[in-house]
């Protein structure tokens, strides 16, 4: 219908009859185009996530997706109960760990659920494949998702342009390539899917809308811990609409349902458990409610006793301070009563960066939780980072309910990004959406011609054009409130068009040189968009981190796979209960790949173990012995960068040793580590204990008789430049078990105690 | 000699009486091994002993069989045992074995069925080639990974036979020089890398004296402890094939530490490990994967060669005496090579156990044959006994009823054991269709679902609303195509004019005219009609196509307007200046009552 409307509009243009030729109605035109839109993007999110596989195979990557492979194969060979009850022996020990109370099982369910039907229908997949290939996927339907909360946002065209943004923007990628197996990967999908529902659902307050907006929610809440940041902006957003006066019935509607179905459910999650009612950080959301009711009963009120404003406004005055004030107190006596937990530390180092850096060395020593600086933003967000604060500012000048909704949702994502580089990943969704609405604008603006001056020709490719940027039935309407505030031409930051422009707009829109120089530089900043994205997944992003590759000096590729060559012998070659102790970063790689019981995990839960295995590994070795031996280790195993150039548990043997100093000050001195000037060494300016630990004797052994190349003498290290300090390295407790061909990872064997204890020196009785 | 044995056969003869295998015994007592010659190889971790015999028939009556017997030691081990006639043709016979017992002897004997009947007094040259595996013990059972490592092997001195040896000798192959101990019996003559014993004579039956060599042996002493071989068969022209694969090191446990420094810089530091193993697939094998639970194993090299495929598959580690691994390796073959059928009629033909290293010990096979869905009357003809377990189905892509699994094992395979099996079975061309169908009915199903479903309206409450807003816009639709035809008829009109202007055809011009008026008269009448209806149905867009209509009748009287002045400039009634500039006013006026109508459409 807009097509024939818009033809319309070229007024004295020749296309009338032209329009004919196109037979069927241009909806049914319309909605396949749109569907051929996004089934490409879903394709292109599909496909470029694909790199890992393609170069290297389908192999799950890094740490963390590890364990979330092991749980889900756990899942599928013994059902969902035994899932939920799983007590994990093999992990800490000899605590264990109860894994079906403290997993997000969102993930596992999906990838197992999808295993279960597709071999139900006899296509027999291996749940390997189905946990690869699960992020891809589910990017697609992220792209969709994205499309669906942008159209309600803006409209179809700029949903498009968000579906295909989102489909490849890095700041989204990083965390769902194939092989990268984890919470985020459905959680994004779930996040984008719970906003378009709930904005669809303040839309039509609609019950019906609202309790899908709380089912998807319910999976957010099993899928990922980020689910805290919906059920804290939603509220947030509904206390703005409260605070700017827009309450309505459909508002009241949307926010009770979604609240009361949205919290019994995430009360089902055994991981969370009673937190939405027990802890500060789900607070807000109840508080929110109240007031909501609050307000709703003075409304009420109001309506029923037939109140003048002016006995309204005392009314209003006097009951909803009164309620916040009780809110607030009671909120306060049941966080000290104990019934409500108070915000937990990671909270915390939301607000003040420098506080995990202070209390909480665990949480600081992993990167992804410091804060970024600039080029992690651009890196990756590229053009999108510059365009996102024009569509914001679109969605503030023709401002409604749901576009307060995103602008929360951008400020917010964007504080929490600038704290913690790994949230850039919620910005991601968010930046992509307003950069669609920017975009998507600019384009209406310059490539649409409604100017019927320009003839026959400009209507027809017009015509064209109008159908290549806009899609749906109310972007023709959309597009005339631009038109008519054309003449606030500042309307477009940053790159606007010059003065001399503007007095064009003014008289009637911009020339047709400027529309194409306009379009041409928007083209090609989505074009260098698009090559930015594919180079940094390429490169930076299709890493499985335990394959690893050096380019050879004929540019033949090298595979080093000294992780797998390391486990997989000790899946094979130590006794099936064997204990194997190593710092926490590779517990979930030990348990996935060598099936090994492992003392400390990436699943970070108990500080006090991972600082006894951190006091072990920074100890000499007799003093290590004894907690090993307590401990009932088996087998040590150290990352040893110092052949390939690799960083390695030299590289974090600091934060062990300021973990191990956290829990046991006595012991364990970061000071000793260090030389007289403070450096942190370990050539010949090392400190003697840094040079008894126990990580730098394992790292080292017979390190020093190693010459690498002709040029460098022997025990040079390559990772720190440097000749070791202590060449001449023994053991008495343990012994090497392997080391990988690479010497990247190196086991040792703890020895049992001696039946007898042996003579340090021979007997006196004898040297007389 | 022949009373230097009597008391033996006579002995003999009384067991045989008392077992009732007289047939054997007679046979026994009339055969002589003539001459043998046994070598003894021991150059691998198998222990390969071939012998040749010459069977001299002593008696009168002519003989079909004789009975090969293996020691009560060695026969546990006895991975292979065959026996061929080494005639004066070129091409060896090979004879059939059937197992058989000797009451009163122990040990394992076979029955050996000769071609044709030995006649009394012949000879025929026969040689016996067995087998045996794990019969060489390291000794030390365990070392360092300095150490070499020293195997010890315990046989017979003799060659074991339920009849008499006339002479014989032994020649025993080792892999290296070093030899530590070896028994001395007829004081035997060393060589480089062989021991020669004997040559003994007369040897009585079942005559055993213990031969005990100790000495190094560091070729690579693998086991397959288990290999699964699935082969799955397509008749879309592919054979997979995948096999997985638990290989061990059963040499001399490595004891200590495992020292890379050590394993890297000097060459014979652990010896006795094995880095890598050389499997042959099929010429045609493709897509050669090799992989294990945590993914591809990076350390292969595939090599095409003109008859086969190989492939080097090394382990993630190095194996040393003790240790172990796993891994899956699978390829796919065309099927036309290997898959022959006659009408309905099918025969596989493959390898029961493929190639996996040289000298290869398999301890347990297991070979999963997958047929395709449907197959029937299935037989299979196996080149040596096997045990089959219960068949089982299969379900894969596409599956319904599933695949009929033949499933068999065996124990105890060596390098020999690489034979074909055949397997016959008949299916039914048509059920080729079979999954083609089904995915083409999946398909048809989902289309038409979507089909019902946008087609049908499921809601269950009715929303006269929306039936309203669907009707006015169907009717709006139309007066949208009636104006734009309209308009069209003013441009028409204007060309018309435009042709008048320069061809002064009153004529022409009159009858277009006339055209305007008849079509613009029935456009008129059909938008009033559908403006009637949409007032019908109550919709205030009625007073729009109102307003339209009035635009819409200026305009047209503009097109007169500028009709008439055409005709007047033709008729030289105004001068063209004047002409012009009144038409550029009624343009402009028509192009702004066209706008009010634009902005009207729109608003629809």
């Amino acid at each position: 219908m807009t097509q024939r409307k818009r033809d319309l509009g070229g007024g004295g243009g020749g296309g009338g009859g032209g329009l004919r030729g196109w037979g069927a109605p241009p909806s049914g035109w319309l909605s396949l185009l749109s569907f051929a839109i996004l089934l490409l993007a879903w394709l292109v999110a599909f496909s470029s996530r694909l790199f890992a596989v393609i170069r290297f195979e389908s192999i799950i990557h890094e740490f963390d997706p590890w364990f979330n492979y092991r749980a889900t194969r756990y899942l599928t060979e013994n059902g969902f109960y035994h899932f939920l009850n799983w007590f994990d022996e093999r992990a800490w020990y000899p605590l264990g760990r109860i894994v079906g109370g403290t997993v997000f099982p969102g993930l596992m369910v999906t990838a197992g659920l999808i295993h279960h039907v597709l071999n139900a229908l006899h296509v027999t997949v291996h749940i390997r494949d189905v946990c690869v290939f699960l992020a891809p996927v589910f990017s697609g339907l992220t792209s969709v998702a994205t499309f669906l909360l942008t159209r309600e946002l803006w409209n179809q065209s700029a949903g498009l342009l968000a579906a295909c943004l989102i489909a490849i923007a890095p700041g989204y990628t990083q965390r769902s390539v194939a092989g990268s197996y984890d919470n985020e990967g459905v959680a994004i999908f779930a996040l984008q899917l719970t906003y378009f529902l709930w904005v669809r659902s303040v839309k039509t307050g609609s019950v019906f809308w609202s309790v899908c907006c709380s089912l998807s929610y319910f999976y957010m809440v099993s899928a990922w811990g980020g689910y805290v940041f919906i059920v804290n902006l939603v509220p947030l957003h509904v206390l703005v609409l409260l605070l700017m006066g827009r309450h309505s019935g459909r508002l009241y509607v949307a926010y009770s349902v979604f609240y009361v179905v949205g919290l019994v459910l995430s009360l089902q999650v055994p991981f969370v458990g009673f937190q939405p009612v027990r802890s500060s950080e789900h607070m807000a959301a109840a508080g929110v409610f109240a007031l909501l009711q609050a307000y709703a009963f003075v409304h009420y009120l109001r309506d029923r006793l037939g109140l003048t404003p002016r006995e309204f406004l005392a009314l209003f005055l006097l009951c909803v301070p009164l309620a916040a004030v009780a809110g607030t107190a009671a909120l306060v006596l049941l966080t000290y009563g104990g019934y409500i937990a108070p915000w937990s530390g990671r909270f915390y180092s939301l607000w003040d960066t420098g506080y995990a850096a202070v209390h909480i060395p665990l949480i600081a020593s992993v990167a992804e939780h410091q804060t970024p600086t600039w080029w992690p933003f651009f890196f990756n967000l590229h053009v999108l980072l510059c365009t996102f604060p024009a569509g914001l500012w679109f969605c503030l000048k023709d401002i409604n309910d749901e576009r307060v909704f995103v602008a929360l949702y951008a400020v917010s994502a964007a504080y929490f990004a600038a704290v913690m580089s790994r949230l850039i990943l919620t910005l991601t969704p968010v930046v992509c959406v307003l950069s669609a609405v920017a975009f998507s604008n600019v384009f209406e603006r310059y490539l649409a011609d409604e100017n019927p001056r320009n003839g026959n020709n400009a209507a027809i490719t017009e015509n064209k054009d109008s159908k290549r940027s806009s899609g749906g039935g109310r972007s023709g309407k959309l597009r005339k409130q631009h038109v008519a505030s054309s003449s606030e031409a500042g309307e477009r930051p940053g790159r606007g068009p010059t003065e001399a422009q503007e007095k064009e707009e003014e008289e009637g829109g911009p020339g047709i040189h400027l529309r194409a120089a306009v379009c041409l530089t928007m083209l090609f900043l989505l074009a260098l968009f698009a090559v930015h994205c594919t180079t940094v997944t390429s490169t930076a992003y299709s890493h499985p981190s335990v394959v690893l590759t050096t380019r050879g000096s004929r540019g033949d590729i090298d595979v080093i796979d000294d992780y797998r060559e390391a486990y997989y012998w000790l899946r094979q070659n130590t006794a099936e209960r064997a204990r194997v102790m190593a710092w926490w970063d590779y517990g979930y790689q030990i348990a996935g790949m060598a099936d090994r019981t492992t003392i400390v995990d990436n699943n970070t839960w108990n500080n006090s173990h991972i600082a006894l295995v951190g006091k072990a590994m920074a100890s000499n070795e007799s003093a290590a012995y004894g907690i090993m031996r307590s401990l009932d280790v088996d087998y040590v195993l150290v990352i040893f960068g110092g052949v390939l150039g690799q960083g390695d548990d030299i590289s974090k043997f600091l934060w062990m040793v300021r973990i191990a100093e956290g829990e046991h000050p006595g012991d364990v001195r970061e000071r000793d580590y260090l030389n007289a000037r403070g450096e942190y060494r370990v050539d010949a300016g090392g400190t003697r204990t840094m040079f008894d630990s126990l990580v730098y004797k394992m790292c080292y052994h017979r390190f020093g008789e190693l010459q690498l190349s002709a040029r460098q003498p022997a025990g040079f290290d390559r990772a720190r430049g440097a000749v070791i300090g202590e060449k001449d390295i023994s053991f008495k407790h343990l012994e090497e078990a392997f080391t990988s061909e690479h010497w990247l990872v190196r086991i040792y064997r703890v020895k049992k105690p001696d039946n007898r204890e042996p003579l340090e020196n021979r007997l006196r009785v004898h040297e007389d | 000699m022949t009373l230097n044995t009597s008391p033996k056969l006579l002995v003999l003869l009384l067991l045989a009486a008392s077992s009732s295998t007289v047939l054997l015994t007679r046979a026994a007592a009339e055969l002589v091994n003539e001459e043998v010659k046994r070598t003894v190889d021991l150059s691998t971790h198998l222990a390969k002993i071939t012998a040749e015999l010459l069977l001299h028939n002593q008696g009168e009556q002519a003989v079909s069989s004789f009975t090969l017997a293996v020691e009560p030691e060695l026969a546990p081990h006895l991975a292979y045992i065959g026996a061929s006639v080494k005639g004066d043709e070129e091409e060896d016979g090979t004879l059939e074995l059937k197992q058989t017992t000797i009451h009163g002897q122990s040990g394992e004997f076979y029955k050996v069925m000769l071609p044709s009947s030995l006649a009394g007094g012949a000879k025929l040259r026969v040689k016996v080639e067995t087998v045996y595996s794990h019969v060489l013990r390291p000794f030390p059972t365990h070392i360092t990974q300095a150490e070499r490592q020293l195997v010890v092997f315990q046989g017979n001195h003799y060659f074991y036979s339920p009849y008499v040896t006339r002479s014989q000798t032994t020649r025993v192959r080792l892999s290296t020089k070093t030899v530590e101990t070896y028994t001395k019996l007829g004081n035997p003559s060393k060589s480089d890398e062989s021991i020669e014993y004997g040559p003994f004579r007369d040897i009585a039956p079942f005559s055993e004296d213990a031969l005990k060599i100790h000495y190094e042996n560091n070729t690579p002493f693998l086991t397959i402890s288990s290999i699964t071989r699935i082969i799955e068969v397509s008749h879309w022209g592919n054979i997979a094939v995948e096999e997985t694969i638990d290989l061990r090191h059963t040499g001399a446990y490595l004891k200590g530490p495992f020292s890379r420094y050590d394993y890297q810089r000097q060459s014979d530091s652990g010896i006795s490990s094995v880095k890598s193993l050389k499997t042959i697939l099929p010429a045609s094998a493709q897509d050669v994967y090799y992989r294990d639970e945590i993914g591809n194993i990076s350390t292969s090299h595939l090599q095409v060669l003109e008859d086969s495929v190989e492939v080097e598959v090394r382990p993630r580690f190095p194996l040393f005496g003790g240790w172990k691994t796993h891994y899956i390796i699978g390829y796919n073959l065309p099927s036309y090579e290997y898959l022959y059928m006659l009408g309905d009629q099918y025969a596989l033909k493959m390898r029961l156990v493929d190639h996996v290293y040289d000298d290869q010990v398999i301890d347990s096979l297991t070979v999963k044959l997958i047929l395709p869905e449907g197959a029937r009357n299935i037989h299979v003809d196996t080149p040596y006994p096997i045990d089959r377990m219960p068949d089982q189905l299969h379900y894969t892509y596409l599956d319904t009823f599933g695949r009929p699994v033949l499933v068999a094992t065996k124990t105890n395979l060596v390098e020999q054991h690489i034979q074909d099996v055949v397997v016959h079975y008949t299916f039914n061309k048509i059920l080729m269709l079979q999954e083609p169908l089904l995915v083409v009915g999946a398909f048809y199903i989902l289309f038409f679902t979507v089909i019902i479903y946008v087609r049908l309206d499921f809601a269950i409450t009715k929303d006269p609303a929306a039936e309203v807003r669907m009707k006015v816009a169907s009717i709006t639709e139309q007066v949208l195509t009636l104006v734009n035809k309209r308009l069209g008829l003013y441009r028409h009109m204007d060309e018309v004019v435009n042709r008048y202007k320069q061809s002064r055809d009153t004529g022409a011009l009159n009858s277009g005219r006339k055209t305007l008026e008849a079509d613009h008269r029935t456009l008129t009448n059909d938008i009033a009609s559908l403006q009637a209806r949409l007032k019908a149905e109550g919709s205030d867009l009625a007073e729009k196509v109102g307003e339209v209509q009035k635009s819409d009748g200026q305009v047209k009287e503009l097109v007169c307007r500028s009709c008439q002045e055409a005709e007047r400039l033709v008729a030289g009634k105004i001068k063209k200046e004047a002409y012009i500039e009144s038409e550029k006013t009624l343009a402009g006026k028509r192009q702004e009552l066209v706008t009010r109508i634009d902005s009207l459409l729109d608003a629809l």
